[in-house]
């Protein structure tokens, strides 16, 4: 019998592991079995994969990134989610703010999660300079919570609209899932509107390393993408994991990434 | 020229109803699928925050569990239906039972609603009946059951049956002991085609039966089907026993299959601790799948309670959906809560 792929992924929250459990189970059924470790942190676990200690690691966008600068480019991205293509990060405040552009944000305060999320810190600085806005030209906060797990928690991006609420900041950059999480504004029309979007990038994707045979990891593949959402059993695991499709990766979805991290100097390791 | 007012800090935020959702959305973060969070309102914008915690649950997939003052909480996930498990026979409104009278020619000595020639008619009345058949019909109710005291007491008992037959599938019990002269001829106008016969019997010798129905009343019952039969009515046969004797059964179904009772027509039940009987089985509401009961006092959890202000449910029998509705979600509400105690329940 095939020994099981080892996929990595990062225990940001208990339900990590009913979500794994259910991938492992649905891979059991099928031509590649799958076993996984979960890792405290983003750092470990990319350390895991090119260490060869994994066959595969569900990486974040930042993950991905390091991974590539780490490996020269010759890792693999493998497999996203749907949502992962169309991710976006939104620039939000207190409804009636009269807020318009990222550029009404100049002399403002805007509140920023995790350094480590690219979501709600290290893009939204990239957007800043591409709207010709440097660090000085707005009063940046940064709300360093759960470092490590690349903003997976969310914890960084709700203490930042917290700040907003109690008037600590004027505007707050999250990411699209979060904006959701809160309704997008409709629960509490008064409390939240946003008034930029930014354009879509991708978030996460399996990593795989070269030395990971093609022949094991296509079929492996192949199996992922057979998830169906009108499957009851995949059903619940891919409600948990945030998706209705397991897609193949959008590689220029990182390009804006790739870049925040030049420009803002972000090592490749953490 | 910056005026003073301008100087002046923005007073500081309100309480903000988002921030409890604020709360919500990193505390379930932090629990697994099924487990629940609790998050303090503040007194001045309860109202407010409650309605924003529920539309959030509501949106986001989560389930608000209960509010007792300013603690709320909320279950990771949405706890599974609790009807789902259940035959859809066992569903509240599937069926509904009617008193229509409590008096009855027999004074059983387990009889759950005290029922005997000296209790209280409290009749259920034709127009009342009417208006549940009609009512059950539409709410979906898939059939009624007619039951008393001895209902072949009522001298409007045809026309009674007839308005339930005219609308829905129906049962009536009875001791099957006074099918003559002008009770008989009701029963002969009664709808063959959608009227089932349920007769007590207890026991295949008269002994038993008779211990707890009175003398006779066995030779009565059985002449009582033979009767029904030849009058061309389907008829079940329910037997009423101790948990003791619930081992040996065979006897009892040979005898019924002897009269011609099918087996599936053939329903044993355990006696209940309910109105006159001193011994029987505890059943209580939340220990028992509803089976929604009407009387003229009102509607009841259960037929073998409808004498019994715990099980009582509401005087208001219309609108009957409403009722049913509501035990339905007294029923859901049981069905949670001892989920949630079995969680609570360490196993060792």
């Amino acid at each position: 019998m095939t020994a099981p792929l080892v996929v990595g992924a990062v225990a940001y929250s208990p339900n990590v592991v009913p979500i794994w459990d259910g991938m492992r189970d649905y891979f059991a059924e099928t031509s590649t079995p799958m076993d996984f470790v979960l890792f405290s942190n983003y750092g470990r676990q990319v350390d895991a994969l090119i260490s060869g200690s994994l066959d595969l690691a569900w990486n974040t966008n930042l993950a991905w990134v390091r991974t590539v600068a780490q490996t020269d480019g010759a890792c693999r991205a493998l497999a996203s989610r749907d949502t992962d293509l169309i991710f976006t990060t939104v620039f939000v405040a207190r409804a009636g703010s009269g807020f318009t552009s990222l550029e009404s944000l100049r002399g403002r305060r805007l509140v920023l999660g995790s350094r480590d999320s690219a979501q709600a810190a290290i893009l939204p600085v990239h957007f800043l300079r591409e709207a010709g806005l440097s660090e000085g030209d707005v009063n940046l906060t940064r709300i360093d919570s759960d470092v490590g797990k690349h903003g997976d928690t969310g914890r960084s991006e709700l203490d930042a609209l917290r700040a907003v609420l109690d008037d600590r900041a004027d505007a707050a950059a999250i990411g699209i899932n979060t904006w959701q999480a809160i309704g997008r504004g409709e629960l509490l029309p008064g409390a939240f509107e946003s008034f930029w979007t930014s354009p879509e990038y991708s978030h996460c994707t399996f990593t795989a390393m070269p030395s990971l045979a093609i022949e094991r990891s296509d079929p492996w593949v192949a199996n992922l993408l057979a998830m169906d959402w009108q499957n009851p059993q995949h059903r619940s695991i891919m409600e948990m994991e945030g998706l209705q499709a397991w897609v193949p990766p959008r590689l220029e979805g990182y390009a804006s990434l790739v870049a925040a991290i030049r420009e803002q100097g972000i090592t490749a390791r953490w | 020229m910056v005026t003073p007012s301008a100087l002046v800090s923005p007073p500081p935020a309100e309480p903000s109803a988002m921030g409890v959702v604020l709360d919500l959305i990193e505390g379930i973060g932090r629990v697994p699928t099924g487990g629940t969070v609790t998050v303090e309102l503040v007194h001045a914008n309860r109202i407010a925050a409650l309605d924003l915690v529920a539309a959030w649950c509501a949106s986001s997939g989560n389930e608000l569990v209960s509010v007792e003052g300013l603690t709320v909480t909320v279950l990771h996930g949405r706890s599974p239906d609790p009807l789902a498990g259940l035959d859809p026979a066992q569903l509240p409104g599937s069926r509904v039972w009617v008193y229509t009278n409590f008096d009855c020619n027999l004074a059983c000595d387990y009889c759950c609603v005290r029922s005997s020639p000296k209790a209280e008619r409290r009749a259920i009345g034709a127009e009342r009946l009417q208006q549940i058949a009609d009512e059950a019909a539409a709410a979906g109710v898939g059939e009624l059951i007619l039951t008393g005291g001895e209902p072949f007491l009522l001298n409007d008992l045809d026309a009674l049956v007839n308005s339930c037959t005219d609308k829905l599938p129906t049962t009536l019990l009875t001791n099957g002991m006074l099918f003559r002269g002008a009770r008989l001829e009701r029963l002969r106008r009664m709808d063959r085609s959608r009227l089932t016969l349920q007769i007590s019997v207890d026991s295949a010798t008269p002994g038993i039966h008779d211990s707890h129905r009175g003398n006779g009343s066995w030779a009565k019952a059985v002449a009582g089907i033979r009767i029904a039969h030849d009058e061309g009515f389907r008829v079940k046969v329910a037997a009423t026993l101790p948990a003791d004797q619930m081992h040996e059964l065979d006897p009892f179904h040979a005898f019924l299959d002897t009269i011609g009772i099918s087996r599936e027509d053939q329903v044993i039940r355990a006696l209940a601790h309910r109105g006159v009987a001193d011994s029987g089985i505890e059943l209580t509401v939340d220990s028992l799948i509803p089976e929604v009961t009407i009387t003229a006092d009102g509607v009841y959890w259960h037929p073998v309670a409808a004498d019994h202000d715990d099980q009582f449910v509401t005087r208001d029998i219309f609108p009957l959906a409403d009722a049913i509705a509501e035990i339905t979600r007294r029923f859901v509400a049981h069905r949670r809560a001892a989920e949630r105690a079995a969680e609570w329940f360490p196993c060792a």
